[in-house]
């Protein structure tokens, strides 16, 4: 009976994104959700434990305040939570997280099966599913449509530019799943009040007593606009000319 | 004072909304054209355990607050007014006066099923001549034995065709206008029971409305709901609960209104821009939201103070007249926003602003609402 961990964001929910008129990002009264695709991941651990039994974890490195998003993820059927909080954790990057992820689990948690999206929906890097594996030392599959176990093997169906491709590798491993793996399930009300009253182990980032340093660094957000000049230009060497000059007069462009 | 749900409240919102948006939002437009009962939706709301809400959940409930139950009948309504009325009619004047008045035993055999969502409630107490005049009723209990026997005709029974258990009303001393009534609780298998008429509505067309007609109707004694005349004030109490619902459906229509509006005003071009860059249109955006913020918070408020276990009766009267009477104006609003497009089929504001108008009407017209505030200021 596998022990699965799912990993899963807490991220800004785009439909409150908004520019302010400084042309910065105002994330002021932004509310948060599950990472889109991390809803899959839930999921399908969920899924897998319904048809072969064992346990379900989930786990997240979030700032203090994400206690919200730990619950709504408790209320998609986790029966307990690995909360790696820090008060200084606001936009990690996929190499800090990955590596605070992968500390925690080897130590604390006992795992077959680690799921996790295939990005998440704010940086959609792609990166902290494959790196955590490579960390741990497991194999990895990512862009999974379909798994199943047999015995101490996962068989997968991924996606690749090719085609649908069918591997299989031993347990531990780990998978990212794409949004084509399951129709996540809606929580009910009762999932929600319960999940309140579920396990969750809190993990100060100053417990685990190394450093993460951030190997990008943001030096600013801004918001993109649209403006319509209505302009046309053709095709011919000339219209492109005119075209390069253009957006350099607006400053889109200022090398030469 | 803090001004901020709980964690758990908007977790509970937020799900509904979900909820909605997968399960509602893609019947909705088909069950207002037949005028159809989504069963399937709210058999899936049984299985979230939403339709027994605030109640205990010895009984069968969830064990939420008052509060928490109104968000959710917001944010139903806000995909589809007719189901939030289905499960706001059910909660809140079918379970609610069997919770608030109802025996152990009659809580046990009646309520845990409608707060399971099993079986579904309805409160007939209209009748063709006795709407806001809840006196002019007419229909009658007469004790036979250890049966009562019913006779008489009620209209526009919400969930009137679909239900499995009526709260209903009818006088055992026609004498005694004031402790005269009693309710009772009736089976839809007791013989002598039956549907009659079926309403054909401008709105919340999915919501099933009916007459229900009680002839030699024999229902037990243990099935007085509350003491023998105490009707009235039942029927009264469980108004002033269900009129929060009323609210938050009028409120949810109304940010509905609101969310079309948004995104309509922002891609319609006229004149060489979005319509949004217009001060006309932004004047009615930004009255809009004003008043569905005024709203929301007037039955949060009300909810509120039922759930501290104070008198609510003239907030819940306050929040029903003014959430009403601002959903019907701004769903007019948005269909004005939206020109030709919003007066046809379609586009989600034509129904809204058919949904919108009852809720001036049921569970104690504008009117009526406002007799609640003034007799509450004035006595």
């Amino acid at each position: 009976m596998p022990n699965i961990v799912c990993c899963f964001k807490w991220v800004v929910d785009e439909a409150y994104i908004k520019p302010s008129s400084s042309g910065k990002i105002d994330l002021e009264w932004a509310e948060h959700k599950l990472s889109d695709y991390d809803r899959n991941a839930i999921e399908e651990a969920v899924r897998l434990q319904e048809a072969y039994g064992g346990s379900v974890t989930a786990v997240t490195v979030a700032p203090s305040d994400a206690t919200k998003g730990i619950k709504d993820a408790l209320s998609r059927g986790p029966e307990k939570a690995y909360f790696i909080n820090s008060e200084e954790l606001e936009n990690l990057e996929p190499s800090q997280t990955s590596a605070i992820l992968a500390q925690v689990i080897a130590q604390q948690i006992d795992y077959d099966l680690i799921i996790c999206g295939e990005g998440s929906s704010d940086l959609y890097a792609q990166q902290v599913g494959p790196r955590l594996a490579e960390k741990l030392r497991i194999p990895c599959i990512a862009f999974v449509k379909k798994v199943e176990i047999d015995g101490g093997r996962l068989i997968a169906e991924r996606k690749s530019d090719d085609g649908i491709e069918v591997v299989s590798a031993p347990l531990p491993a780990l998978i990212t799943v794409l949004p084509d793996i399951n129709n996540p399930r809606v929580p009910g009300l009762k999932d929600t009040l319960a999940a309140s009253k579920k396990p969750v182990e809190e993990i100060s980032l100053e417990d685990l007593d190394t450093e993460y340093p951030a190997l990008i660094i943001d030096k600013g957000l801004r918001a993109a606009s649209l403006v319509r000049n209505c302009t046309r230009f053709g095709s011919t060497p000339e219209d492109i000319q005119a075209f390069v000059e253009a957006i350099k007069k607006t400053g889109i462009i200022d090398r030469g | 004072m803090y001004f901020k749900l709980t964690e758990e409240q908007e977790l509970i919102r937020d799900n509904m909304r979900e909820f909605a948006r997968t399960y509602v939002d893609p019947v909705a437009v088909e069950i207002d054209e037949n005028s159809r009962y989504p069963e399937e939706v709210i058999k899936k709301l049984a299985e979230g355990g939403w339709m027994g809400m605030p109640f205990p959940t010895e009984y069968g409930g969830a064990g939420v607050d008052y509060l928490t139950y109104a968000i959710a009948v917001e944010e139903l309504s806000r995909s589809c007014a007719a189901t939030g009325f289905t499960m706001s009619v059910h909660t809140g004047l079918a379970c609610g006066p069997i919770f608030n008045f109802g025996t152990e035993e009659q809580k046990k055999k009646f309520l845990t099923p409608m707060a399971k969502g099993e079986h579904l409630g309805a409160f007939a107490l209209t009748e063709p001549g006795a709407g806001t005049d809840v006196g002019a009723a007419t229909s009658t209990a007469v004790l036979d034995g250890d049966e009562y026997v019913l006779n008489g005709v009620k209209t526009f029974t919400s969930n009137g065709p679909v239900a499995n258990t009526y709260v209903t009303f009818a006088w055992t001393d026609k004498n005694d206008k004031r402790n005269g009534m009693t309710a009772f609780i009736v089976p839809r298998e007791t013989p002598g029971l039956s549907v009659g008429e079926e309403f054909k509505k401008m709105g919340i067309r999915a919501s099933q409305t009916s007459e229900i007609i009680f002839k030699d109707c024999r229902v037990p004694k243990e099935n007085v709901l509350g003491k023998v005349g105490d009707g009235l004030k039942i029927a009264m109490n469980s108004f002033d609960h269900g009129r929060i619902g009323i609210a938050a459906q009028a409120v949810g229509i109304a940010q509905a209104a609101l969310d079309e509006s948004i995104s309509y005003s922002k891609q319609r071009v006229q004149f060489g821009k979005p319509i949004s860059r217009n001060q006309a249109i932004q004047w009615m955006i930004a009255d809009m939201h004003t008043d569905i913020t005024a709203g929301r918070f007037l039955y949060y408020y009300a909810a509120y103070l039922k759930d501290q276990g104070l008198p609510f009766t003239k907030e819940a009267a306050m929040a029903k007249v003014f959430c009403a009477e601002m959903c019907s104006k701004h769903a007019s609003k948005a269909v004005q926003i939206h020109g030709g497009y919003g007066y046809c089929k379609g586009q989600k504001v034509e129904r809204l602003m058919r949904d919108a108008k009852i809720t001036e009407i049921y569970e104690g017209t504008s009117e009526a609402q406002r007799m609640v505030i003034a007799g509450n200021l004035l006595r």
